[in-house]
């Protein structure tokens, strides 16, 4: 069993790094880079197990058996990985591997590295455990380190002011959202006296109460924070920008996902599946998923920053995830919704792979020219060939052109939602459009008439080349099989989060 | 505006969670005799069986460093996180290459 390795190899290789630093730079760097790769291996082979046996896996920490003797209900942590939480973790080690590989010439001009590569691996064991965790107070303690650490990340140039507004405005208002989500668990606890997500689905289907529903608003409400859904995506604006560049690509790629998208749709399904009327809060769902939608890409046109335009654009993506998400909830056990929780999970993955992609890009541009306003970037397809690319294969992506990975995941959700509702696929068509619209101007900026600024630039070393390319690679691979991949993993993911009696029953062992 | 509007949602949320833990419609206080059996089974567990199971006389530690010893790890991992982000934060600035 390979399961315990995802969480102890990294959680090592940070609480190891202050050691390891003392042998200097070089060790450092080969150490970080060295136990991410360990963890994407473990990652695949975790991925590739629950995929081949199409079965949810259990491990129980510190005992055979979840349950206590002689009872039937589980009295130790559990962690319950179904084929969405095999998929994520994936994704959050592919990604993460890839950010550090590119950190290591990215950040070459910072100090405190040695405090950065340890608050990047927290980072990625925080985002791990929430997606392989089964016990809803071990996903709060990890949303918590998962938090923290991007909050000391995004405020790490302390020398910028942008950086430390940023951090600031990002803590405050986070430490909020997870206080909310940690009096959500209290009260779910004070009703049904457990916190083992699979039994509390059982507890709240045999009793559903008004502390049930209380609860799931303010749970849901501190994780709409954490994604970035409209009324609450200004900290998003500011922190993206303000990272370093390889984190940005984390934050933008996997955090908001994962503490937001990703732990939205376990407790939706995965909890609430059974106890409460889906339908109302897919609506309510949907809603935030619309707005977002609307506002994410629309702002991201008006704006003259580079990172910040790809920052607003991350919210509008979110809200395609949202309301794949949303039109699954409320279309429950429908072809529809199916389609639709399928394209979500693929639109997640897609919009990892290319916003990481982008941000990357966006980071080698700063790193070379020292800016990221867009007035001052013109033509730099000329002196950067390489980057130029990179970014065109990108910003291709996300608007969902078909050889590319992006346009899939987009059909299943306009597919999906233009049966649902066809009012929602007029929303997603519109939001689209301003995401395309914001993507031509960039395009245009860097296939200009170069600019004084821009005439002696060069491409960036390889260490920074490599990490693109393997993104590119990655997304172009995607693009090529888009309908394998979706038959094949997303359905099947969608179908296994659909299906709560079987993640119960993996852990109560069919009680 | 939009303060008032902060206000009253504020407002709405306490009068929520008020109504949640009024024992009448939700949560319940001072449980005994049977609404201890239902309400904390799994607490009711743990004293009963933690020190055959586990071997300490203090149900907490107990609970903290065996049954949920993961959730102690992450507390541990939260401190960490938490130091090293604050001596990050607070190391000096960068300084201009020429100065070093």
């Amino acid at each position: 069993m390979m399961l315990p390795y995802l969480i102890t190899i990294p959680l090592f290789g940070a609480f190891a790094l202050p050691i390891v630093s003392l042998a200097g730079r070089k060790a450092r760097e080969l150490w970080a880079i060295l136990v991410s790769a360990l963890t994407l291996g473990v990652a695949t082979e975790v991925f590739r197990t629950v995929w081949k046996s199409g079965e949810v896996m259990v491990y129980t920490l510190g005992a055979e058996s979840p349950l206590g003797q002689g009872v039937d209900f589980p009295i130790r942590i559990v962690w319950e990985v179904d084929l969405l939480g095999a998929i994520v973790a994936l994704m959050i080690a592919f990604i993460a591997f890839v950010a550090i590989l590119y950190s290591t010439e990215y950040m070459r001009h910072d100090t405190g590295l040695e405090k950065y590569y340890a608050l990047i691996l927290l980072l990625e064991v925080g985002m791990l455990g929430i997606a392989i965790t089964g016990d809803l107070f071990n996903f709060y303690v990890f949303l918590e380190i998962m938090s923290i650490a991007s909050y000391a990340l995004v405020a790490f140039r302390n020398d910028t002011w942008e950086g430390i507004e940023a951090g600031i405005k990002y803590m405050f208002a986070g430490s909020l959202a997870s206080a909310f989500i940690l009096l959500g668990i209290a009260l779910l606890y004070g009703q049904y006296g457990t916190l083992t997500m699979a039994y509390l689905a059982k507890q709240i289907a045999a009793n559903p109460t008004f502390t049930a529903k209380v609860a799931l608003g303010l749970i849901a409400g501190g994780l709409l924070f954490k994604s970035g859904a409209v009324p609450v995506h200004m900290w998003l604006a500011d922190a993206h920008p303000a990272a370093p560049s390889s984190i940005s690509a984390m934050l933008s790629g996997l955090v908001i996902k994962i503490g937001g998208t990703y732990a939205l749709a376990r407790l939706a399904f995965s909890v609430y599946g059974m106890g409460i009327n889906l339908r109302t809060l897919g609506w309510i769902i949907i809603f935030f998923a619309c707005l977002t939608l609307i506002v994410g890409n629309a702002m991201a046109i008006v704006q003259t920053d580079m990172k910040r335009l790809f920052a607003f654009s991350s919210v509008g993506q979110i809200g395609y995830i949202l309301l794949g998400i949303g039109i699954g909830l409320a279309a429950y056990g429908s072809d529809v919704g199916e389609v639709a929780l399928a394209g979500a999970i693929y639109h997640t993955v897609n919009h990892a792979l290319m916003k990481a992609l982008l941000f990357l890009v966006a980071g080698a541009v700063i790193h070379q020219l020292g800016t990221k306003n867009l007035n001052e970037l013109s033509g730099i397809a000329r002196k950067m060939p390489v980057t130029s690319f990179a970014f065109l294969v990108g910003a291709a992506a996300i608007i969902g052109l078909p050889p590319l990975n992006g346009f899939a995941s987009k059909w299943l959700i306009y597919e999906s939602s233009a049966l649902f509702n066809p009012f929602l696929a007029a929303i997603a068509v519109i939001g689209t459009a301003f995401c395309t619209a914001a993507y031509i101007r960039v395009l245009f900026t860097f296939f200009g008439r170069p600019s004084e600024k821009v005439m002696n630039a060069k491409e960036p070393g390889k260490a920074m080349l490599v990490p693109m390319m393997i993104l590119v690679l990655a997304i172009i691979l995607m693009g090529l099989f888009p309908w394998a991949i979706s038959e094949k993993v997303m359905i099947p993911a969608a179908k296994m989060l659909e299906n709560v009696g079987t993640y119960v029953s993996a852990v109560l062992g069919g009680a | 505006m939009k303060k008032a509007f902060g206000t009253l949602a504020l407002l709405f949320l306490l009068g929520v969670l008020l109504v949640v833990a009024s024992p009448s419609n939700g949560i319940k206080f001072g449980l005994g005799g049977e609404d201890w059996k239902t309400y904390r089974y799994t607490d009711e567990y743990y004293i009963q069986h933690g020190m055959d199971e586990v071997g300490g006389t203090n149900i907490v530690t107990d609970i903290v460093f065996d049954y949920r010893g993961y959730d102690t790890l992450g507390e541990a991992t939260v401190l960490f996180t938490a130091i090293a982000g604050a001596v990050a934060l607070l190391r000096p600035w960068r300084r201009d290459e020429n100065e070093e």
